[in-house]
Parts: C-alpha cells; sequence; structure tokens
C-alpha cells in the first residue's frame, strides 16, 4: 500500500541520514583537534555529536555558530542551484524528448555530438570560457561577485543579483544539460521500442497522441528517479562555479573551510549537502509514487 | 470482393549482419467471414507478416508487393489514411499480453481512447463502452476492473483485455497474434471460445503455433515456413492429407501423434537457400529439391502446396 511504501522511504531517508553523520563523524574525527565530548567513549562521542545535530548546534568556525554560516551561505547558493536545476531539466528533458521521439535524424545526430562534448568539459573550463567572451569581452556580465560597487551606496536589489547570478547559472545550466538530455533521449529510445507502443498505434491513435499520452509518461519514469543524482552533480559542480565567480555560497565555502583546515565547518557542509540529497531522494520517491500505478497500490500480480 | 487479398508480399529488413528476407512472395486471400489461421515456427514470419498488413514497421522496412484492402492498396496509403484503417478497420492484437499494455494507464482507458477515437463518442461514453467491452471478453466486475492497472491482471485476464482492445471497435479484420500462447489449457480453452464468439461477424487472420488451435478457429490454414507459404488449404483437408512434408512434420511432432519432432533447424533468413527451403530438414528430400525451388501448385480443389513432389 501506498502509506507503507512511504514510511519505508521515510525509514530509510533517516536511516541515511545516520548512516552519513557517522561517516563524517568516523572520518573527521581521525583529525586530532579538540571537540566536545573528547573524554567520553567513541559511540558517546557519536551520540552527543548526534544529539547536538538535532538540537541545532553544529559546531563554531572562528566563534561563529556554523549551522547559522551555512543557512546564509545556502541561501546563495540556492539562488544558483534552483534556478540551474530548474532550466537544464526542462531544457535536457525538452530537447532529450524530442530528438528521442525524431531519433536518427541528422539533427539528432548533430545534437548528441555536441551533448558529449559538452558534457566531457569541467565545469570550471565553461566558467572561464563564458567569463572570457560574455563579460570580458562583450561586457554584458559582471566578472564576478554577488552586487555592484553602487549597491553599497543603493542598497542590494534583486536586479543586481539577477545580473550578477544570470552567468554562474548559465555556467551551470550549460554544464549540467547534457547529462538530463541523454538520459530523456534514451529513455524515449527504451519507451518507443516496446510493444505497448504498438498497440497503441494499432488503434489508429495519431503519432502526436501517441507520443503523449503512451510515450512521454512511461519515458519520464526514470527520469523521475534520476533528478536526485543530477542535483548531487550539481552541488558538486557549483563549487567550482561559485569559487571562479566568487559566488559567496557553500561552494566557496567549502572551499574556504579545507583552505582554513576549519573541520567544524566542513563537517557541517558535509552534513547539509547529504541533507539536500536526501531531501531531493525523498520527494523524488514521493513523486514517482504518484505517477506510477505499480507503486502506488502495489500487491496484485506483476 | 475479399476483405484482404495480399499479392507477391516481400517484407526485408537490412541489418548489420545482411538482409533478412523475414517474408518472400507471400499470396494470402482473406474473404468476408472468413477465419484464416497462419501456422509456423517461431522466426518464420508471422509477426512480420500481420505488421506488414498494418503498417507498423519502421519506414525503414522494405516492402514490395500488393495489399489490398477491400480493392484498396494499403501499401500507398498515407500514415493519415493507415490511422483511419488502424483499430477500426484491421485491428491487431499483439503476441505478449504482459508487455502489450501500457503499464501507466488504467485498462479501460486503453479501450476507451479507441472506442473514442473512431466512433466520436464522448470521453465518458467512450469509458461505458469499455466497460461492456471487458463484459463482453467475460472480465468479471468489469466496473472496477476497467479502472485497474494492467499489473493487476492476470495474463489470461491481459489478454482479454488486449482482444477487448482489439474488437472494440473494430468491423472487419481482426489479426490476431498467438493469443493462446503460454496460458494454462483451462484459460486456453476459454480465450479460444472467447474468439471464436467474438469474430462471427469479422473476418480473422489467427496466428499460432499450435495447429490444434488452429483448427478450433479457423476454415482454413496457410502453412508458413521459413518467410514463405509451403501450403494452403480448408482446416479439414490440412487435416485429412497433410500435403507438405513440413506440415506432415508438425502433424508427427503433435502429443496425441507421437510427439516426434522436426530434426534439424529452419534455415537463416539471411541466408536463404536456393533451392526448397525445407530440404535439409526433410525425409523425401532428392537431389533435384537442393537446387530448385518450387512454386505453389493447387493440388485439389482449393488445397495448394509448395513441394517438388508434387511437380
Ligand atoms: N525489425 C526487424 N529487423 C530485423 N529483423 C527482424 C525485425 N523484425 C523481425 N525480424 C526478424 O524476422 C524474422 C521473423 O520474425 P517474426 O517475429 O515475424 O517471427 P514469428 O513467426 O512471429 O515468430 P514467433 O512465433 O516467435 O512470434 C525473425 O528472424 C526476426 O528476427
Ligand atoms: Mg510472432
Amino acid at each position: 500500500m501506498r502509506a507503507e511504501y512511504l514510511i519505508k522511504r521515510v525509514f530509510y531517508s533517516v536511516l541515511v541520514f545516520f548512516i552519513t553523520v557517522g561517516i563524517t563523524f568516523a572520518v573527521l574525527r581521525q583529525i586530532p583537534r579538540s571537540y566536545p565530548g573528547l573524554d567520553k567513549s567513541v559511540i558517546a562521542q557519536y551520540f552527543v555529536y548526534i544529539y547536538n545535530v538535532l538540537q541545532g548546534d553544529w559546531g563554531y568556525s572562528q566563534g561563529v555558530p556554523v549551522l547559522g554560516l551555512i543557512w546564509e551561505k545556502l541561501y546563495w547558493s540556492l539562488i544558483i542551484l534552483v534556478p540551474a536545476i530548474s532550466l537544464s531539466l526542462l531544457i535536457g528533458i525538452l530537447v532529450g524528448a524530442h530528438f528521442g521521439w525524431k531519433r536518427g535524424s541528422k539533427m539528432d545526430a548533430s545534437v548528441l555530438n555536441v551533448m558529449m562534448f559538452t558534457r566531457a568539459i569541467p565545469p570550471y573550463w565553461w566558467a572561464i570560457m563564458f567569463i572570457l567572451i560574455f563579460s570580458f569581452h562583450l561586457d554584458l556580465f559582471p566578472l564576478g561577485g554577488y552586487m555592484s560597487i553602487s549597491a553599497l551606496d543603493r542598497g542590494i536589489s534583486y536586479s543586481d543579483i539577477l545580473y550578477h547570478s544570470a552567468l554562474p547559472i548559465i555556467t551551470l545550466t550549460v554544464y549540467s544539460i547534457p547529462g538530463t538530455y541523454y538520459l530523456m533521449r534514451n529513455s524515449m529510445l527504451l519507451t518507443v521500442g516496446e510493444d505497448y507502443i504498438l498497440t497503441a498505434r494499432a488503434k489508429g491513435l495519431s503519432e502526436k497522441y501517441v507520443l503523449f499520452k503512451h510515450v512521454l509518461k512511461n519515458a519520464m519514469l526514470p527520469m523521475v528517479t534520476m533528478i536526485p543524482l543530477e542535483c548531487a552533480y550539481l552541488i558538486a559542480g557549483n563549487i567550482f562555479i561559485e569559487i571562479i565567480f566568487s559566488w559567496p555560497g557553500i561552494g566557496l565555502l567549502t572551499f574556504d573551510a579545507i583552505a582554513a583546515k576549519d573541520f567544524s565547518l566542513l563537517q557541517g557542509i558535509v552534513l547539509i549537502d547529504a541533507l539536500l540529497i536526501i531531501i531531493a531522494n525523498f520527494s523524488a520517491d514521493l513523486f514517482y509514487s504518484h505517477i506510477d500505478p505499480r507503486i502506488k497500490v502495489g500487491g496484485g500480480n506483476v | 470482393m475479399s476483405v484482404l487479398e495480399i499479392i507477391d508480399l516481400k517484407t526485408w529488413f537490412q541489418t548489420q549482419d545482411g538482409l533478412v528476407k523475414a517474408v518472400n512472395s507471400v499470396n494470402l486471400r482473406i474473404e468476408k467471414n472468413e477465419r484464416v489461421g497462419l501456422v509456423g515456427e517461431t522466426g518464420c514470419g508471422k509477426t512480420v507478416l500481420s505488421f506488414s498488413i498494418i503498417r507498423l514497421l519502421q519506414p525503414t522496412t522494405m516492402i514490395e508487393g500488393k495489399i489490398l484492402y477491400k480493392s484498396k492498396d494499403i501499401l500507398k496509403l498515407s500514415e493519415r489514411e493507415m490511422q483511419k484503417i488502424r483499430g477500426k478497420e484491421i485491428a491487431m492484437i499483439l503476441q505478449n499480453p504482459t508487455t502489450a499494455l501500457n503499464p501507466v494507464l488504467k485498462v479501460g482507458d486503453q479501450i476507451a481512447e479507441a472506442i473514442w477515437l473512431h466512433q466520436g463518442l464522448k470521453k465518458k461514453e467512450a469509458k461505458e463502452k469499455a466497460v461492456e467491452m471487458l463484459e463482453a471478453v467475460k472480465i468479471p466486475l468489469a466496473e472496477k476492473r476497467a479502472n485497474e492497472y494492467p499489473h493487476q491482471f492476470s495474463g489470461g485476464m491481459k489478454e482479454r483485455a488486449l482482444i477487448a482492445i482489439g474488437l472494440a471497435c473494430c468491423t472487419s479484420l481482426i489479426i490476431a497474434d498467438e493469443p493462446t500462447r503460454g496460458l494454462d489449457v483451462t484459460t486456453k480453452a476459454q480465450i479460444i471460445k472467447l474468439m471464436k464468439d467474438m469474430t462471427k461477424q469479422r473476418s480473422m487472420l489467427f496466428i499460432t503455433h499450435d495447429l490444434e488451435v488452429a483448427a478450433e478457429i479457423c476454415d482454413n490454414i496457410a502453412m508458413m515456413y521459413a518467410g514463405e507459404l509451403v501450403e494452403y488449404a480448408k482446416t479439414d483437408d490440412v487435416f485429412k492429407n497433410p500435403l507438405h512434408p513440413y506440415t506432415q512434420g508438425i502433424f508427427n511432432s503433435l502429443p496425441n501423434r507421437g510427439l516426434k519432432p522436426i530434426k534439424g533447424m529452419s534455415p537463416s533468413l539471411i541466408d536463404l537457400p536456393s533451392g526448397c527451403r525445407f530440404y535439409q530438414r526433410c525425409d523425401y528430400a532428392r537431389e533435384i529439391c537442393k537446387n530448385r525451388h518450387p512454386e505453389m501448385v493447387e493440388m485439389e480443389n482449393g488445397h495448394f502446396v509448395r513441394c517438388l513432389l508434387y511437380d
């Protein structure tokens, strides 16, 4: 049943959370430094840590509470991540669906090549290229940062942030479109070859109807499970983007934490990344159970 | 006027391994309200032949010959015109019920969309008719079942649902591809009865491995071997007097007639022999059979065979 499935999912999410916390705890504990409860046993320390985390006490970084610091930076990261994820999913799925449907055309082959090329290039290369072309030569966007100097007098404005965030968003989107596109195209190719598509055509349904009613819904199923992976991929890629664009988000914070060997902060960052991905996974599961009837009802003979 | 007349049909696929000659110079006629059984081993081209008729092969497929549906060559129709024929004039019941139903759509909706499309009914009326169709194919609690998904159906019920889709709007010709395969004895008998009852006012091309199933349903039987027809006759004649050594071999392999399988394997459709295609497996093979490809000849009234024994 549906409720049972959900309880299972919640249980797994919590489990994954504790395991992640455990691993970060174990790894970072290998590094000699002082932290609360050092005099107690390892297990006790782990539980103290968990207890503190749940209480919202994520430790201190140079006297500042880690959670507060992360929270503030997360906001900036999301300004880039949310549009980049939405845009790359939207574009990747549309382009992938289109060329999966029109497979084998000349255009399909060229797009596939371009996408594979794009995918092979690391995100920082795109970042540097885009800065060179759009900021340096064309002067369309700022070189980096998150607001203009004039904002010091006039106060921070949305349009100014948008202006500064555009290039990082574009870079991250370009970097992650190929993955989505490729999966969607593949999923389309598999679905189009299914027997039930032939049954649909044998009814005399138009190609358009077959596409929208029969192919797309099935082809989207694997995409839903893949969205959390895409998020993880983007969060990782975003570190480079933020460093190069000096964007004050989690990515830049990660870089600073590593440079300063600030392990409490690093631990907090790993934790927040894990949480984001767990939440993404859980939402995907929820959504999946809505669109795939085989999960919604359960039981029955498969 | 015949409902369907296939003239010298060839359906070939270009593949990396070579040209797959799946259907070769097939001639077949189906009259109004006539039920023709197409019988042959796996891979002999039965499904390809039926997809050629309803034109659901990939566009790169090479198709030659004529397929006259009520005197109109459907190979010449545009895709648009073909869509008006599919499901309405000619319907196809696909081979494998576990994969032939869309897993994310309700069974009732999968039947209703055909009705809605061809009969111009409102969605709600179409859905009501879909429930009636499910009742007609003897699915209990049809109203409830219409709102369920394929994975909630048993194998036999999926087959029934597929038949319901095929018969929902189709008035003229049904192509049923192995609707009894993989079913237990009881379910098989029920499906056979259903197919017989439901197609009384329609023509049917009934595909099967199983001569005995064909005998129960069909008026005429066409034996297919390695992409071509090798024998065609009234069902009684095929049973009383099978002419082609292949047909005889199939009979001898039946459980109640000795269970003696035909030795060897059918030739690759990529590399067909120039002589008789059954040469290597034939007990009556002579030197001449090796290089001469036999033509279809009429032996008795309406009994055709492709074998040099009768030349
Ligand atoms: N799209 C295709 N491309 C290349 N070869 C194909 C294609 N479709 C079918 N074939 C080949 O054509 C031959 C005939 O296949 P077909 O499915 O018609 O056999 P069948 O008589 O229906 O067998 P079965 O009883 O197992 O269903 C097979 O060798 C198959 O591999
Ligand atoms: Mg077949």
